[in-house]
C-alpha cells in the first residue's frame, strides 16, 4: 500500500470516527431530554424545551408558537428573549406558516433582506422548525440570532430540527393524556349534574365542595397527583345518593331512623358503583370514607390516619357546605358559627391538621364571606 | 502535556473518546482489552483513567479495585462507564472508589468537559 493511500484512509478513519462522535452526541442528547420530557404536562415540556434550546444552541430569542384550536392563528406559547408575548400569527403567506406547511426547518441568516421579513421581528439570523406530532400539527420553534453573534451552520438547523421532533412526541402524548383528562373529568361533572338536577336543593353542593376540598389540599401542600384525586373524589363523593328515593332526599321536614340509615348508607352504595372503575382504588377508598369521624365513632369505626386523607379533607369541606348553604332540613348559619362548630369538632369529628389548613384558608381569604 | 488512559473494549467507543481528547491536547493510551491494563497503567502512570464497566475477562470494577488497593496507583482517579440502569451496582462501585459515573449513552463533549475539568482541579 503507497504511503498516499495510507494517509488517505487515516484522514477517512478520522472524519468517520468525528462523525460518529457528532451521531453519539446526538444520541446521548435525545436519551437526556427523553428522560427530562417523560411524564411532563405540555406546559413543563414547553418551558424545558425553551431552556434546553437556549442552552444547547446558545440563541438570543427563542420562542414556541402553538396553534390554535381553528387551524387558524399561531399563538405564543412560551418564549425567552426579544418577543412580545402575545404575538399571535394568522394564517398567511409568512415563515411561520410556510415551515408548518412544508413541514421543514427553514434557516435564514438575513432575515431582513429576505422576502420573509416581518414588521415585528428585528433578529438578522433565524431558523423556524415545525412541531408536528404523529396525528397532528402541533405549531412551529423560532430561535434567532446567536449569544456570541456567529451565523447558524447547518448543525445547528439539524439540532432544532431534532429537538423539535423528539419534543413534538411528548407534547402530543401530554395533549392527548390532558384531552383524557378532561374528558373524564367533564363526564364526571356531568354524571353529578344529573344526580344534583333530581333534587333542586343539593344544586351547587358538589362543585362547592370540591372547590373548597383544594381549597384545604392547597394549604396542606399536597402535590399535584393528590389534587387531582381530591377533585374525582369530591366530585363524585355524593353520587352513592343516586338510589336514595327522591322524596327522602328532598324531605323539608325531619327524617326518620330509617330513612336517615338510607341516606348514611350512600358512601358505601358510591363505593359498590364506582367499584368497576379498576384505576380508582383511592378514590373509590377516599369515598367510601368521608362520613367517618377522626374519633373513631363515624360509619365504619375508623379513626386517625386509619381513614384516607382525601376522606378527611372532603369531610371537613362537606360539612362547612351543609352549614353555610341553604338546605331544607337547616338553616344557614353564620359563616362564623360554622367555622366555630368545625373548629369545635377538631379532634372528635375532623382531623386537627385538616380543620388547620381549612381555618387558615378562610382567615387569610374567606372566599364564602358574604 | 497530561495523560489519559482509556479502556474500553468496543472499538468505536474507544476510537470517539481518544479523537475527542486528543483534539482537546491531551495525551491518550488507549487499550481495547482490559488483561494487563493494570500492568500498563503502572508503565505509564496516567493522570486519569476512563474504565468500561462491561468487558470480558476483566471488568472495570476489578480493575478499580486492585488500583484503589495499591497506595502507588490509588491516587489516579477512575471513571467508569456504565450502561443504563445500573444505579444499584453503582452502589457496589462507590465502595470500589470510583470518582466518577458516566452513565452511556454519554455526550462526548460532556465528557471532555468532566476529564478538563479533573485535570485542572489536580494542576491547582
Amino acid at each position: 500500500m503507497k504511503i498516499s493511500e495510507v494517509e488517505r484512509l487515516k484522514e477517512d478513519l478520522q472524519a468517520t470516527v468525528k462523525e460518529l462522535s457528532d451521531s453519539y452526541e446526538e444520541l446521548s442528547l435525545l436519551y437526556r431530554l427523553s428522560e427530562e420530557f417523560s411524564g411532563l404536562t405540555v406546559d413543563e415540556i414547553c418551558k424545558t424545551l425553551i431552556r434546553e434550546i437556549k442552552s444547547l444552541i446558545q440563541v438570543k430569542t427563542s420562542v414556541i408558537l402553538f396553534l390554535d384550536d381553528n387551524h387558524k392563528v399561531l399563538r405564543t406559547k412560551e418564549f425567552l428573549g426579544q418577543w412580545a408575548g402575545g404575538t399571535e400569527i394568522k394564517k398567511g403567506d409568512n415563515i411561520f406558516w410556510h415551515v408548518l406547511e412544508k413541514g421543514k426547518p427553514l434557516a435564514i441568516c438575513d432575515f431582513q433582506g429576505s422576502k420573509w421579513r416581518l414588521s415585528y421581528i428585528k433578529n438578522s439570523a433565524v431558523i423556524v422548525a415545525p412541531l408536528r406530532g404523529k396525528r397532528q400539527d402541533i405549531g412551529v420553534v423560532f430561535i434567532a440570532d446567536k449569544e456570541d453573534g456567529q451565523e447558524f451552520y447547518s448543525g445547528d438547523v439539524k439540532l432544532l430540527n431534532t429537538i423539535a421532533f423528539l419534543a413534538s412526541l411528548f407534547i402530543e402524548n401530554a395533549l392527548l393524556t390532558e384531552e383524557i383528562q378532561s374528558f373524564l373529568i367533564g363526564t364526571i361533572r356531568s354524571f353529578v349534574k344529573a344526580l344534583e338536577a333530581t333534587s333542586m336543593w343539593t344544586a351547587g353542593h358538589t362543585e362547592r365542595v370540591t372547590s373548597y376540598a383544594l381549597e384545604i389540599a392547597r394549604r396542606l401542600e399536597l402535590d399535584a397527583p393528590f389534587m387531582e384525586k381530591l377533585r374525582i373524589c369530591s366530585l363524585l363523593h355524593d353520587i352513592g345518593k343516586i338510589t336514595v328515593p327522591r322524596d327522602i332526599l328532598n324531605k323539608v321536614d325531619g327524617l326518620d331512623a330509617q330513612e336517615r340509615e338510607e341516606i348514611m348508607r350512600h358512601p358505601i352504595v358510591a363505593a359498590e358503583i364506582l367499584s368497576e372503575l379498576k384505576g380508582f382504588v383511592d378514590i373509590i377508598e377516599g369515598i367510601k370514607y368521608h362520613h367517618e369521624h377522626y374519633d373513631g365513632t363515624g360509619l365504619h369505626g375508623l379513626r386517625g390516619e386509619e381513614i384516607p386523607l382525601l376522606s378527611r379533607i372532603i369531610a371537613v369541606a362537606d360539612a362547612f357546605d351543609a352549614m353555610t348553604s341553604n338546605r331544607p332540613y337547616r338553616q344557614k348559619k353564620a359563616l362564623l358559627e360554622a367555622m366555630d362548630e368545625i373548629k369545635a369538632q377538631s379532634g372528635k369529628q375532623f382531623d386537627p391538621e385538616v380543620v388547620r389548613a381549612f381555618l387558615c384558608w378562610m382567615e387569610k381569604s374567606a372566599p364564602v364571606a358574604r | 502535556m497530561p495523560k489519559v488512559m482509556v479502556i474500553d473494549d468496543e472499538p468505536f467507543i474507544l476510537m470517539m473518546i481518544e479523537d475527542k481528547l486528543k483534539r482537546a491536547g491531551i495525551d491518550v493510551v488507549a487499550l481495547r482489552e482490559s488483561v494487563g491494563a493494570v500492568e500498563r497503567i503502572r508503565q505509564e502512570r496516567p493522570d486519569l483513567i476512563i474504565l468500561d464497566w462491561m468487558m470480558p475477562e476483566i471488568s472495570g470494577i476489578e480493575i478499580c479495585k486492585t488500583l484503589k488497593s495499591d497506595p502507588e496507583l490509588s491516587d489516579i482517579p477512575v471513571f467508569m462507564l456504565t450502561a443504563k440502569g445500573q444505579e444499584d451496582d453503582e452502589k457496589l462501585g462507590l465502595k470500589c472508589g470510583v470518582d466518577r459515573y458516566i452513565t452511556k449513552p454519554f455526550s462526548p463533549r460532556g465528557l471532555l468537559e468532566v476529564v478538563l475539568e479533573n485535570l485542572r482541579g489536580r494542576e491547582a
